[in-house]
């Protein structure tokens, strides 16, 4: 199910690129800021809002089942804070916050984030991966983030999938119709690595989800195959 | 005519590349810490003065066999006149101050002055014969006369020429010269007390046939033991008022000894940091490979963190005293120098296109990065600098600067975002494929000349065997990158498997490709 509304909490740089990269996936992007002083170039009509439990004009405007909020408030305590009066009053919202650092990711996660991105973490991780594995990252990086014919995807298994009650390890996904298959995901199971010992024993069925790799073409071939379609379901997100 | 042969030979000494190639070989093995085989030579000198330390020793009580007695006595001896002839010789250039008196008196349309530039010569000479390590490099020649047999004790002076290979020592010595004029007010006040304590103890006990003190040298002696506070009680005032001395002297010698302790202590805490900074450089320099990292904040903190972990061994600098202090309680080997600084690279004394795998600014601040960054590019164009962005709006400058990857955490956060949004599980596989905290891992195996011999295709790689899977190849040859390529794929050297798996598969599966029989 793909979210249709964008609640971006915060005006700074992270809002502009957040704004900048998502825009085409929503139908609707709701900017808040918490300085009344602030203006927008560029960017959706700014919203103002303050930290008090007063949601109501947000819950009425918006869906939120079908919402994805991101906390980007640069102040950590005022993050954290926001989050928190977010999940106690919507449970069912998706939030994504930023943390500086590990200590207040785990905080945010405690507060009832559904993800939180360190961003201390983050870049370290994408600079060690530049200087030590750059083929590695450059692959990755491609595959994530940039246009290229390599794609990730999610898919799942159908009812009608001819790999159905099939031994998962029985099959060579490696050389299967093109495609890499990197991980399986089974009911409330975290996205198991293909080669692990718990992967290993299992049998597919209906519902499971793929994680693969492969040419955009190949993807679509192989998802005719198993009778399924691209993925997205947010209630089976690990963290 | 005369005068005409000594310039030309002199031009020809300073200017003959073999002369001077073979001057800086003897002057680095002998001066030049940083030279490789001076270690050598001074471990070679240090177990010469052992064996002449232990045949005097010997000798007291023992007879010590001719052979070893010609070898202490003559081949050592003849060993370091050796050693003081070519340190005589590499102390300064006879030739340069030739050639430079000659080129002055030319210059002002003068007879070249010869008279000048030898009184020179032999100031610059005398200047090094009478400095503290050549007397004692001298004194410690002596032995060879050894039928004198007063010389013999000479050979003492050997263990003096501990001190010019003990770095230790050296060391001991300069922090001690930076308290000179605090030593020498001790030293004043002691020979002071000693004096005046001598002459009185001498007065008051001189002529009591009950005292021991008779002769004014047994009074100074008794004045040194007691201020010493060592007092042996071989020598004790008798009468009243050499004892009123004695209770003074005491109570002096208290004082010379917190005030000699007090010296050592803050001469050394004041020199500490100083220390250990020569201590870095000098560990540094022997370092092969390693980052350099300026700025320690946030992210250069996780970045020190991950690379270390990799077993690479990363050196920081950074301006500010209490970053420094963080870094160094993190373990990292980390200097306080500015890294916007050309002087600071200079006193690192680091080879920059042979040590340093590449340079990372990671301040959190672009004026500081850019600056960093052009001071570095100013004596080094090829050096591979990444800098963190914090300003998108500066991104050109960075880039300006020679920087050649940048890396902006801001947008980093926005692609994050975006792909979080359509494929949040596979977001976080490949995530965790990145991650040094998850099991499974995403590695790139070297190609070599053996694995291409024993497994020439993809096909015959067998990755599924060791639980690994092949994500891909990348050719260097072309730098492209061929994903799940086809069983019948050619390996070439130099290309790299991209392999995801658990680490510990991944690594067997690597030392099969590389340990596995040709014939196998």
């Amino acid at each position: 199910m793909t979210k249709t509304t964008a609640l971006i909490f915060g005006h700074n740089k992270y809002s502009h690129e957040i704004v900048r990269n998502v825009k085409d996936k929503y139908s609707n992007i709701r900017l808040f800021s918490l300085d009344e002083n602030n203006k927008t170039e560029n960017l959706p009509e700014l919203e103002y809002f303050d930290l008090s439990d007063k949601w109501t004009e947000i819950q009425k405007s918006v869906d939120i089942k079908n919402s994805m909020a991101f906390c980007v408030l640069e102040d950590t305590a005022e993050n954290i804070f926001l989050t928190i009066s977010l999940r106690s009053n919507f449970k069912d919202l998706t939030i994504i916050a930023i943390s500086s650092n590990k200590e207040s990711a785990n905080k945010l996660l405690m507060a009832g984030a559904n993800k939180v991105i360190p961003l201390t973490e983050t870049t370290s991780d994408i600079i060690t991966n530049m200087l030590e594995k750059p083929i590695s990252h450059k692959v990755l990086h491609d595959i994530l983030y940039e246009e290229s014919n390599l794609k990730i995807a999610q898919v799942q298994i159908g009812e009608e999938s001819e790999f159905k009650d099939e031994q998962l390890t029985s099959i060579d996904w490696t050389r299967y119709n093109g495609i890499v298959v990197l991980s399986v995901m089974h009911e409330d199971m975290k996205s198991e690595f293909i080669y692990s010992s718990k992967a290993k024993h299992h049998i597919i069925k209906p519902g499971d989800v793929l994680i693969v790799v492969g040419f955009e073409k190949d993807i679509q071939n192989f998802e005719n195959k198993i009778r399924s379609r691209r993925y997205v379901n947010w209630s089976h997100w690990s963290w | 005519m005369f005068k005409r042969w000594i310039l030309d030979f002199a031009y020809y000494l300073d200017t003959s590349k073999s002369y001077q190639r073979r001057k800086r070989f003897f002057y680095n093995i002998l001066e030049n810490d940083k030279n490789k085989y001076k270690k050598y030579v001074d471990l070679f000198m240090i177990l010469l003065i052992f064996i002449s330390v232990g045949v005097l020793i010997r000798e007291v009580k023992h007879h010590v066999n001719d052979e070893l007695m010609f070898f202490s006595n003559y081949v050592i001896s003849f060993i370091f006149f050796i050693e003081y002839m070519l340190r005589l010789w590499v102390s300064s250039s006879v030739s340069e101050i030739i050639v430079a008196r000659a080129e002055h008196d030319t210059f002002l349309l003068r007879d070249v002055n010869l008279a000048k530039a030898f009184k020179e010569v032999i100031k610059v000479k005398l200047q090094y014969i009478f400095s503290v390590k050549a007397i004692i490099d001298l004194l410690a020649i002596m032995p060879f006369f050894h039928e004198l047999r007063l010389l013999r004790i000479f050979i003492l002076f050997r263990v003096f020429k501990l001190l010019r290979y003990a770095k230790s020592v050296q060391t001991l010595s300069s922090v001690l010269a930076t308290k000179k004029f605090e030593f020498l007010t001790l030293s004043i006040f002691a020979s002071v007390v000693i004096f005046v304590s001598s002459v009185l103890i001498y007065v008051m006990e001189g002529n009591n046939p009950d005292s021991p003190v008779n002769t004014l040298f047994e009074a100074v002696y008794w004045s040194i033991v007691t201020i010493a506070t060592v007092g042996y009680g071989d020598i004790v005032p008798v009468t009243q008022e050499g004892r009123f001395v004695a209770i003074v002297v005491i109570m002096a010698g208290i004082a010379v000894l917190a005030f000699t302790t007090s010296l050592f202590v803050s001469a050394f805490t004041e020199k500490l940091d100083e220390i250990k900074e020569i201590k870095t450089i000098e560990g540094i320099s022997k370092l092969k490979k390693f980052y350099l990292i300026c700025g320690y904040e946030n992210v250069s903190r996780e970045v020190s963190r991950k690379l270390s972990s990799h077993a690479n061994e990363i050196i920081i600098i950074d301006e500010d005293p209490l970053r420094v202090e963080r870094a160094k309680k993190d373990g990292y080997r980390a200097l306080n120098y500015n890294p916007g600084n050309v002087e600071s690279y200079d006193k690192l004394n680091i080879n920059f296109d042979k040590q340093v795998k590449a340079v990372l600014c990671l301040r959190e601040n672009d004026v500081e990065n850019v600056y960093a960054a052009l001071t570095i590019r100013s004596f080094n164009k090829n050096i591979f600098i990444m800098s963190l962005l914090i300003n998108d709006s500066n991104r050109k400058k960075l880039e300006f600067a020679g920087i050649n990857t940048v890396v902006y955490p801001q947008e980093l956060v926005g692609l994050i975002t975006k792909e979080l949004i359509g494929k949040p599980v596979a977001f976080e596989v490949i995530h965790e494929l990145r991650s040094e905290n998850s099991d499974v891992q995403i590695d790139e195996l070297g190609i070599t000349e053996r694995i291409v011999e024993n497994f020439p295709t993809v096909g015959d790689l067998e990755n599924s065997r060791f639980r690994v899977v092949l994500l891909g190849v990348y050719k260097t040859a072309n730098d492209r990158f061929y994903f799940n390529p086809l069983d019948d794929t050619l390996l070439e050297v130099g290309d790299y498997l991209l392999v995801v798996g658990y680490q510990v598969f991944i690594k067997e599966f690597e030392k099969y490709l590389h340990t596995r029989a040709i014939n196998d």
